[in-house]
């Protein structure tokens, strides 16, 4: 993977951009662009429509998550059908948690026949959290065998082994979450996702680049960077008392004491959130081995041109080279 | 130690069902492993036994019953994020298997849980050959 070094290539018109897909741009080593949307909690498709303006032509796909934390949301792949149709390039998220095996293998290639070829295979979140905490969970596979599902149905046969008359085409993704104990295990466990076919792996939000740049470590020593393209996640917040929550509620989240501090003590709490992200992005950007920014503007997507506006992100199509092939030399 | 790309590799198959007599001698293979299992590792009778290579720590305790390593959801100090009055299983897992020098082990993938093996006797799936049997030894290879 990512064998192509960086080329002059020219461009820049979103005619050429859209017809290229979100795996070949990995294949070729470009730094990847890539935004998160939640679906509303309503049959609405007008919204996720409206929402799509704030990421064409600056993101390279869109995330539309399933059923975030729990909570009853439109469907992904119908939000994905909608983003695709805007001329977007839609990433499904595909929980283990409300889907056994026969139904994640069906909306996978459901999903590929309607030409959405991204997916990204997580374990999910418990419904303990969600609106409806009285639910039976599934958890038939894990993130991990969703994974190797995935690549297998892409391959040409189901779990069972029964083959395929026509196997989807399908970028697979994973997520990591950097910030979660035991540190060493998050490596073994990114490793096996990327052994079972992993195309690219996003992270949880970077809030902590201290933490962050230790995992990034162990993967550069793993070597693991040049296997997958590693896409690290960026969140822009709207005060402190969501970080604070986030600090609180959500499991496996660090964030720095100094933008902790930074944003209680901001006059303007949204807009030193703005100011974070984009510093936060132009940090990451410097890391070897990232070859992607993934930004989480939780219901506030209308943020995202002026953040890639800021942090640079507009002009990455030049930047083709991916850090790591200079990263390895350097450690 | 890399896994073979073929199909069907992801689950285990069952061939044949179980004879009577197997049901019954599973019955009493149940019983014997409740009393050691339940007791010593909270087993938790998934009959698709996977002790050896989680460091003798059950893994289906997790809440999500993952069996390939911890979600993202472990807090700080290793807790839980369904019960964070409880510690995160894979956190107990990885340091036992530094502490037995058994992480070699958690780089295996494991298999989809087979449901038709749940509450059956595992000592039992592994003589007949429907699982794996436990790794007790293996090379560390440094």
């Amino acid at each position: 993977m990512c064998s192509i070094k960086g080329s002059n290539l020219p461009h820049g018109s979103s005619g050429e951009k859209s017809s290229m897909r979100l795996l070949q741009k990995i294949e070729e080593g470009r730094f990847i662009f890539t935004a998160e949307l939640g679906p509303p909690k309503s049959s609405n498709g007008n919204v996720i429509k409206k929402k799509s303006k704030h990421f064409r032509d600056i993101v390279d796909g869109v995330n539309i998550t399933d059923n975030q934390t729990a909570i009853v949301r439109l469907s992904s792949i119908a939000s994905a059908k909608i983003l695709l149709d805007e001329g977007l390039e839609p990433i499904v998220q595909m929980t283990c948690r409300d889907r056994n095996r026969l139904a994640l293998q069906s909306d996978i290639l459901g999903m590929a026949a309607l030409e959405i070829e991204n997916v990204l295979c997580l374990t999910g979140d418990h419904q303990r959290f969600g609106n409806h905490p009285e639910a039976k969970n599934v958890f038939d596979l894990d993130s991990i065998q969703l994974i190797a599902t995935a690549k297998g149905l892409g391959e040409g046969y189901f779990l069972c082994g029964d083959p395929i008359k026509t196997p989807p085409t399908l970028c697979i993704g994973g997520a990591a979450n950097p910030f979660a104990e035991p540190l060493e295990f998050r490596i073994l466990r990114l490793e096996k996702k990327i052994r079972v076919g992993a195309h690219f792996i996003q992270t949880q939000p970077v809030f902590d680049l201290l933490r962050f740049e230790r995992w990034m470590k162990l993967v550069r020593e793993a070597g693991l960077d040049k296997r997958v393209a590693i896409l690290a996640g960026v969140m822009p917040v709207k005060s402190a008392r969501a970080l604070q929550y986030m600090e609180k509620e959500v499991p496996g989240m660090s964030i720095a004491k100094d933008i902790m501090q930074r944003m209680s003590k901001a006059g303007d709490a949204k807009e030193e959130g703005i100011k974070i992200a984009i510093e936060t992005i132009r940090q990451l950007r410097t890391v070897k081995g990232i070859q992607g920014i993934h930004l989480m503007p939780l219901l506030w997507e209308s943020i995202t041109p002026r953040i890639a506006e800021e942090s640079g992100l507009l002009d990455r199509k030049l930047q083709t080279t991916i850090n790591h092939q200079a990263g390895g030399k350097n450690e | 130690m890399a896994e073979p790309i073929k199909s069907g590799w992801l689950v285990t198959r069952q061939k044949n069902s179980p004879s009577s007599i197997e049901k019954m001698l599973s019955r009493i293979f149940l019983l014997f492993e409740n009393i050691i299992k339940v007791p010593l590792f909270r087993c938790q009778r998934c009959g698709e036994c996977i002790l050896s290579h989680t460091a003798f720590v059950c893994s289906q305790r997790c809440p999500k019953r993952l069996r390939n390593g911890p979600c993202g959801g472990t807090g700080k100090g290793g807790t839980c994020e369904v019960y964070p009055e409880r510690k995160c299983i894979w956190c107990l897992i990885y340091r036992r298997a530094q502490l037995y020098r058994r992480i070699l082990l958690l780089n295996r993938i494991e298999k989809i849980h087979n449901w038709k093996l749940e509450k059956t006797s595992a000592w039992l799936n592994v003589f007949n050959k429907r699982i794996e049997s436990p790794t007790w030894f293996f090379r560390r290879k440094k």
